[in-house]
């Protein structure tokens, strides 16, 4: 490891170093300022990441310009997940240091993920990351639902990762390396040893994404886990595992199968994502239930990855997290010393509360699909690429999807601006510097996304090739 | 003048008006003159457009066959390019949205005070995706501008509206964008077939107008442009949305949904869905037709049973509309100009309705027809106006709508007597409802002790520059009709 690698390496240093040092400043004095530290870190890993452009390879890492790009935009995940937590713990009185500290250590998966090139760093990435999300869950340790939900993503995850490491000792059995390079030529005349070892990782993955048949833990999670924990845990988690599903895509070439098994998990998670969020009455579980309908548009990109679904597979996530941190910071800074759950709770609180009313109206819009939000460009190019590979049947189930899924998207509006509000609630609190940052943040994202994507779009254009 | 870009200060300009609005918004007593100052200078722009239309056609355009046209690269990885153009339809249409739209502020004045400067702000958010849909050339721009006007119209019923407004509203949205979700994917299928075919990847549509068709793919294609218009326009049987949303909205939403936004059904067809796909749009003309003179006899049917102004006006709109069906249906120069024309009839006449009714339920918070009678001794220039806006409403030679069923029915007539005769019911029908309408609430003995009070001066002045568009248009199309002369006859494939 020369010089060179340490300064490409610096951004995981960095939050491993302030991992630590928040934990241990946390044991000699907690308080809020933890969280401005934190803060501080994500910001120095985020900045580095995007300005200082060292390329190396490693044994188990490359970090290149995709590993770059992609993990500053899951530290900016962190950052506003981080800036909406500041002040929802103290109001919960969470206390101590192993928020900050835990997430930071979530941010080095990501991190790690993102520029894995063995099977071995891209499983410790993803576990790394999972495993902070199983304490995050249940970080209210008064709170019984989120006992349940930490338990219910334990047992679940610990399962998901135990397929997934099954199946890449599958794959090394059947190929002898581990390294993806190597892999990818092998993969192009699988045995199937080789193709079983695959089916397994993508089995785990497609829990990390939930993905149909492995969403269930998806809805009661979100709704058990405090609020700020499922806005990162249904953007920068799900980010993480798109980032790796694309590293391990030139795998998965070689079996037409694979292809067909995409297909019918893009299918059923669009039919039953989108569906389920119908019935819904807790804003936290249909919002679970849309990001399993959402994620299907991403599997949808998955399987039109050869005519260009890669891109706007990425496009769709950065424009869903823009969407998920809003949606869920919402429902953070509009909740007090309980969850405010039931979505007849959110009467009239687009006049009461305008900016949080607004930013949960944007991301419906958003995520409906709806110009000029970003959701909009973002399906455009997946419909887009979806016809291009000639997966029409998809793109008209994708079509369809979204007009269901308009119908409860739309509810939320409804209910934010044309149902008087209860008479007897409170006034509202002001929202504080960090809540309203973490809501604007991404507010202009999805603005901006929706009426200029040109330039993400040629970063991921270029990022892909 | 020519260097500034004209027609994007058109689609802008009410939205730069809603950041004018942010220093105002707690003073609804400024933000609404400067909305309507906003909304006037449009139509100042838009009459000044109209005005010096023969000097611009004059000059060489960018895009042949426009009067004015900008272009300029937004999406390049997409193939999204930000293309407008102005030829004399649009010209007609965007003139008919900026007086619409002068005409819903001015009808609202009063009526709406909660909330009066969300209200603005959104009136002139829709105000910019209408003008953008009338204005655009490019597929997925034209699909954009075509979204983002349903948003404020959804918010505008359902803040705003009455009775069952939240069941209307998400109605009007499902089922509006039911179709143009089909539409989306039939754009992007366009343009895949386009770029396989030539290899520039492009949504605009003067190229797209070149692209070769298997008969099927074009058919599919354009049954899915026709479901999203249809439901726009709305033709039977998918019109189910527009009763309710007229219903329920408040007047400005009604004259905008009547008078515009029914329009862009049957301009999205004019522009794109007949030009792109002419061997399938003529494959369909039947089934067309069909629709056209069922909706004709069926609206104006279940016109005689409403009970409520508003529906009822609402199911005439809907036989209107139909006429405007045939008329594109027919696709020959002259039907197609009656249909245009009568598409600016439609809105005017229509528009002045919904006022009309908007302004007697101010005044007697109810529509029922029977709770009225005797309005024309009570409020007798009220009366006035309703009378001559119904006579209007119900084709009566000298006024305008007259002149654009006259069109249509006799550019059908060559290719189908059939459906003349049977539309011709059509013109017959409205007659008996309409009079009945105007028999019952003017001149019927006062049923209810009602204590109302006549219309005041904004609104005298409102209705009779209505009334005298109806009036110039009916005795004189000519001006109107040479200005959709060239772009009817490059439509529909003559020699200008």
């Amino acid at each position: 490891m020369n010089s060179l690698d340490v300064m490409a390496l610096m951004p995981l240093i960095i939050l491993t170093a302030g991992c630590v040092l928040v934990l241990l400043a946390g044991a000699v004095r907690p308080g809020g300022y933890l969280y401005w530290s934190a803060m501080v870190v994500v910001v120095a890993a985020l900045l580095w990441s995007v300005a200082v452009p060292i390329e190396t390879v490693m044994p188990g890492l490359a970090v290149t310009r995709f590993s770059r790009t992609c993990s500053a935009f899951l530290y900016g995940t962190g950052l506003v997940a981080l800036l909406l937590a500041a002040g929802y713990t103290r109001r919960r009185g969470i206390v101590g240091e192993e928020y900050p500290a835990t997430l930071l250590f979530g941010l080095v998966g990501m991190g790690v993920v993102c520029a894995a090139s063995d099977l071995l760093m891209l499983f410790l990435g993803l576990e790394a990351f999972t495993f902070a999300f199983y304490i995050l869950v249940a970080v209210e340790r008064d709170s019984g639902r989120g006992g349940e939900a930490g338990l219910k993503y334990l047992l679940n995850g610990t399962l998901s990762a135990a397929v997934m490491g099954m199946g890449m000792a599958l794959v090394y059995v059947a190929s002898g390396t581990l390294k993806l390079a190597e892999l990818a030529s092998a993969a192009r005349t699988p045995d199937t040893l080789l193709l079983a070892g695959l089916a397994l990782i993508l089995l785990g993955l497609a829990f990390k994404l939930s993905l149909v048949p492995a969403h269930l833990w998806t809805a009661d999670v979100y709704q058990g886990a405090p609020a700020p924990v499922t806005a990162l845990l249904s953007t920068a988690s799900k980010g993480a595992a798109v980032v790796a599903f694309l590293l391990l895509f030139p795998l998965l070439g070689g079996w037409r199968g694979f292809h067909d098994l995409l297909w019918l998990l893009a299918l059923l998670t669009l039919l039953s994502g989108n569906l389920a969020a119908l019935a819904q009455t807790s804003i936290k579980r249909m919002l679970a239930w849309s990001s399993i309908g959402q994620m299907g548009y991403v599997a949808l990109a998955f399987v039109a990855l050869p005519a260009g679904g890669g891109r706007a597979a990425l496009f769709y996530t950065v424009a869903y997290a823009a969407a998920g941190l809003a949606s869920f910071g919402a429902v953070t800074v509009l909740s007090e010393n309980s969850d405010r759950d039931d979505l007849e709770e959110y009467r009239g609180l687009g006049y009461k509360n305008p900016l949080a009313g607004a930013a949960l109206a944007l991301a419906m819009f958003s995520l409906a699909g709806i110009p000029p939000a970003a959701g909009f460009m973002a399906k455009f190019g997946v419909f887009a690429a979806a016809l291009r590979g000639g997966e029409t049947v998809l793109a008209l189930a994708g079509v369809l999807m979204a007009l269901v899924a308009v119908f409860f998207y739309l509810r939320v509006v409804v209910v934010l601006y044309m149902k008087p509000a209860d008479v007897l609630t409170a006034a509202e609190r002001p929202l504080s510097l960090p809540e309203q940052l973490a809501l604007v943040i991404p507010m202009l994202a999805m603005l901006a996304l929706g009426v200029y994507p040109s330039p993400l779009l040629d970063l991921l254009e270029g990022l892909l090739r | 003048m020519s260097g500034l870009p004209i027609l994007s200060i058109l689609v802008f300009l009410p939205l730069a008006g809603c950041l004018l609005l942010l220093p105002v918004r707690k003073r609804p007593a400024l933000a609404r003159p400067l909305v309507l100052g906003v909304a006037l200078g449009e139509l100042a722009l838009t009459i000044w457009l109209y005005a010096s239309w023969q000097a611009l056609a004059l000059r060489k355009s960018l895009l042949p066959g426009y009067l004015l046209a900008e272009d300029a690269a937004w999406i390049p990885d997409f193939g999204i390019r930000y293309t407008l153009g102005l030829d004399g339809v649009s010209l007609l249409m965007v003139m008919l949205t900026a007086l619409t739209f002068c005409t819903a502020l001015l009808v609202s004045w009063n009526s709406i005070q909660e909330k009066c400067c969300l209200f603005l702000c959104l009136m002139l958010v829709m105000e910019t995706g209408i003008m953008g849909v009338f204005l655009s050339l490019d597929l997925a721009l034209f699909y954009l501008f075509w979204e983002v006007m349903l948003i404020p119209m959804f918010f505008l019923i359902g803040i705003w509206g009455h009775g069952r407004r939240l069941y209307s509203t998400v109605k009007f949205f499902l089922f509006t964008l039911a179709g143009s979700l089909l539409m989306l994917l039939a754009i992007i299928g366009l343009h895949l077939l386009h770029a396989g075919q030539t290899g520039v990847a492009t949504f605009s549509l003067p190229e797209l107008l070149h692209t070769q068709m298997l008969p099927a793919t074009q058919l599919w294609l354009f049954a899915a442009f026709l479901l999203a218009f249809a439901i726009k326009f709305p033709l039977f049987p998918l019109h189910t949305w527009l009763p309710d949303a007229h219903t329920d909205a408040p007047t400005a939403g009604s004259v905008i949904l009547a008078g515009l936004l029914l329009k862009t059904g049957s301009y999205g067809l004019i522009r794109f869905g007949y030009p792109l796909f002419p061997q399938a749009a003529q494959q369909l003309t039947p089934l067309l037709y069909t629709l056209a003179v069922t909706g004709i006899i069926y609206a104006s049917l279940v016109a005689f049973a409403q009970e409520d102004m508003k529906r009822l006006i609402a199911y005439s709109s809907i036989g209107h509309m139909g006429f405007v069906a045939i008329g594109i249906a027919t696709w020959q120069p002259v039907a197609l100009s009656g249909a245009i024309i009568q598409m600016a009839n439609h809105g005017v006449t229509t528009g002045a309705l919904f006022c009309l009714v908007g302004m007697l339920d101010e005044r007697a918070h109810t529509r029922e027809i029977r709770a009225f009678g005797g309005l024309w001794g009570k409020i007798p220039v009220w009366s006035f106006f309703f009378l001559l806006f119904s006579v209007t409403s119900m084709g009566v030679p000298g006024l305008n709508s007259f002149v654009g069923e006259f069109l249509i029915l006799v550019g059908t007539m060559k290719q189908s007597p059939l459906v003349v005769g049977l539309a011709f019911i059509g013109v017959i029908l409205p007659l008996i409802y309409m009079a009945r309408l105007v028999q019952e609430t003017l001149f019927q003995q006062e049923r209810q002790p009602l204590t109302l009070v006549d219309l005041n001066l904004r609104e005298i002045i409102l209705l009779s520059v209505l009334l005298l568009l109806d009036i110039w248009v009916g005795v004189h199309p000519a001006p109107l009709l040479d200005l959709i002369h060239l772009p009817v006859q490059l439509l529909t494939g003559g020699a200008p």
